[in-house]
């Protein structure tokens, strides 16, 4: 005698008509409860794509005027900051060499040799301590942002020899102007404390008085031989076309580099503070986003029990029929995650829609400050200009389902649970 | 009686929990419905009909008691083998239709088929034909909000009875309905009942449905106060 077989009961082709129709059905509902997940979703692609680029733009700010993206430096001198732990001449065109391979082409924007120094910046007048940079200014200008900041002069040339690149903060304090002479000292690499003569450039304007009044460019060659460096330099800075290909960039380099004598950091390793604001800020905007999308969670739930509520009749009937609890269950659900799915492509549709509109010219917040920020050494743009990334999206997507779906688990628990026999009387 | 049942019942009791005392909806029903009955039950508002049409469907369980429908046991079912016996075996008809709103008047029909798995074509050509039984030819695709209580009655009767159940039960299915219409509703009930054998309890108030049954059962404050065998359930004679 042949096995007995149950039904196969609520198939899932049945199930999408049933959840399709009720949503059409409660069109004003479903309208409303639509429009609550896609403005969240809408509102949370676009936060998250102006954060991202928000942090795009200041992780570039921060790593152009600090060691780049990724950095080669000479062993321990991320903690030293020491000239006994140069980049030597050596190592230096051996990392050069590297970038120059086809592995990095692509992905490489620019690198610049640099060789800073604290030390003490002097006219006849006062003394201001300073961070001393010396650049190559052919390759520094694809680099550091100071060059776009010219407020009077010029900046450095390949052929400068005793000029500086000096912000006005330090002009005001020093009493300097244009051509003005005045006097660095520092420490050289055997320890000494060595004075160099070097007249103004140029004068540029962060609008952070903190940079205005520190940073000093000078020619590479013009530090190297003042410093006593020998050809070595106290870093090399790698400028990437996305921070997010720094860690592999390191790893990389590191395989072609000496393994002594030389170090491969990335700019969360050589700029720790800037890493942290990034993460700081990432959290409080997904608390934010978070309270947004609790508050949508809730006028889910809210819409879905309603529904469940008016409904129990209609779920009484189906479970007189032969429905399951857990297909009674199912059919919520599965109106939840097509509330959800059909919201879910509207909300990117009209995010994706805002964000081209920010696109070229970005979300200007300049009537928001003062004066320029400053995050860690990073000068903050307040024009945010959002970043696109295709997985942000396909998050944004799946975080939002998975909140149409947390949403519906109660009111379908709540459908499941049915007293079949009270809600048939309950319409009665 | 030589006709397989359909139900058995033994010493069924329903009891509501209530303040200020437990309400005793059903008090030791013993029952025996053979296949092809045209039962009716009857009895004051309170008596137990609904309570006992939802025991006999396995909407609601008996307190203590035996309740057998088509050879099961449903106190000894879980809640998912309960509810495949009933879309297997059990057919409703209610006082207030209840079709689902969202589905059409052939859709409606042929639910419990979609859900057994019936193919496409099988599923058309049972629900047609009893479409064009029962005058319902046309109103296929009409949404329950644009049928009249009748013809709403008569799609969920194609409902109970399309997917050839053990038995159908019916609670007060003429209550909402004008006198043709309950005319014309028994009677396609009692067509059904004899060329298909389907077995219907019926729990009303209507003396029409009771005059027409075969059977009359009379429950007062949840007991059998009397039992009257009128004539033979359909297809007796027969084998």
């Amino acid at each position: 005698m042949p096995e007995r077989t149950d039904p196969p009961g609520l198939s899932n082709g049945v199930l999408l008509r049933l959840a399709f129709r009720n949503v059409r059905k409660s069109a004003r509902r479903s309208i409303l409860t639509a429009s609550a997940m896609t403005l969240g979703l809408a509102l949370l692609i676009l936060s998250r794509t102006l954060a991202d680029g928000a942090h795009e733009s200041w992780i570039d700010q921060g790593v152009r005027l600090g060691a780049g993206h990724v950095a080669v430096q000479g062993e321990g001198y991320q903690t030293s900051k020491s000239l006994d732990d140069l980049l030597s001449a050596a190592d230096l065109d051996g990392a050069v060499e590297a970038l120059g391979s086809p592995q990095f082409e692509s992905r490489v924007s620019a690198y610049a040799p640099r060789l800073t120094a604290p030390g003490l910046a002097s006219s006849t007048g006062s003394s201001v301590p300073v961070l001393l940079t010396g650049v190559d200014p052919a390759v520094e200008v694809e680099f550091s942002p100071l060059d776009d900041l010219l407020a009077e002069g010029r900046y450095l040339e390949p052929d400068d020899r005793l000029a500086a690149y000096v912000g006005e903060g330090l002009v005001r304090r020093l009493g300097l102007r244009i051509g003005s002479r005045f006097v660095v000292t520092a420490a050289d690499a055997d320890g000494q404390i060595q004075g160099q003569l070097l007249r103004v450039r140029g004068v540029f304007r962060t609008g952070v008085p903190d940079l205005d009044q520190s940073l000093v460019h000078l020619p590479l060659s013009t530090a190297q031989d003042w410093l006593g460096t020998r050809g070595g330099v106290t870093s090399l800075a790698i400028l990437m076309w996305s921070s997010r290909t720094a860690a592999a960039a390191r790893r990389e380099l590191r395989d072609l580099l000496p393994s002594r004598g030389v170090e491969v950091l990335t700019w969360t390793e050589t700029a720790p503070e800037l890493e942290a604001a990034v993460k700081i800020d990432d959290l409080g905007d997904w608390v934010f986003h978070g309270i947004t999308l609790a508050i949508v969670a809730l006028a889910i739930l809210n819409a879905v029990l309603m529904s469940v509520l008016h409904r129990r009749r209609e779920f009484g009937v189906l479970r007189a029929l032969g429905l399951t609890a857990n297909e009674t269950g199912r059919v919520v659900i599965a109106e939840g995650v097509m509330l959800s799915v059909i919201s879910g492509l509207l909300g990117i549709a009209l995010g994706l829609g805002v964000v081209f509109g920010f696109w070229s010219d970005g979300l200007d917040m300049s009537f928001l400050m003062d004066q320029e920020l400053e995050i860690s050494g990073s000068l903050i743009d307040p024009v945010m200009v959002p970043a696109f990334r295709i997985a942000q999206i396909g998050w944004s997507l799946l975080f939002i389902l998975f909140i149409g779906i947390s949403a519906s688990l109660y009111p379908a628990r709540q459908a499941a649970r049915i007293d079949v026999a009270e809600a048939m009387k309950f319409e009665r | 009686m030589n006709q397989p049942l359909s139900v058995r019942t033994v010493d069924i009791w329903k009891t509501f929990e209530a303040e200020p005392e437990p309400v005793h909806a059903l008090q030791g029903i013993s029952l025996e419905v053979a296949q092809g009955e045209f039962t009716a039950i009857a009895g004051p508002s309170g008596c137990g009909k609904t309570t006992l049409l939802n025991v006999l469907g396995g909407l609601t369980r008996a307190t203590s008691g035996e309740v057998w429908v088509a050879g099961s046991d449903l106190e000894a079912l879980s809640e998912r083998r309960l509810a495949r016996l009933r879309l297997e075996h059990i057919g409703f008809v209610f006082q207030a239709y209840n079709l689902l709103p969202v589905l059409t008047a052939l859709e409606n029909a042929e639910f419990t088929l979609l859900l057994k798995g019936v193919d496409r074509q099988e599923r058309r050509q049972r629900v047609l034909a009893l479409f064009a039984k029962l005058g319902l030819e046309d109103l296929e695709d009409r949404r329950p909000g644009r049928l009249s209580g009748g013809q709403q009655q008569r799609v969920a009767v194609v409902r109970a009875v399309v997917g050839a159940p053990a038995i159908v039960l019916a609670d007060e299915p003429t209550a909402n309905l004008d006198s043709h219409a309950s005319d014309d509703l028994l009677r396609m009930m009692e067509e059904l009942n004899h060329e298909l054998g389907t077995t219907f309890i019926f729990a009303t108030h209507d003396p029409r449905v009771m005059e027409r049954s075969h059977r009359l059962i009379r429950l007062v404050d949840g007991q059998i106060e009397s039992d009257d065998v009128r004539a033979p359930p359909a297809g007796a004679g027969s084998g």
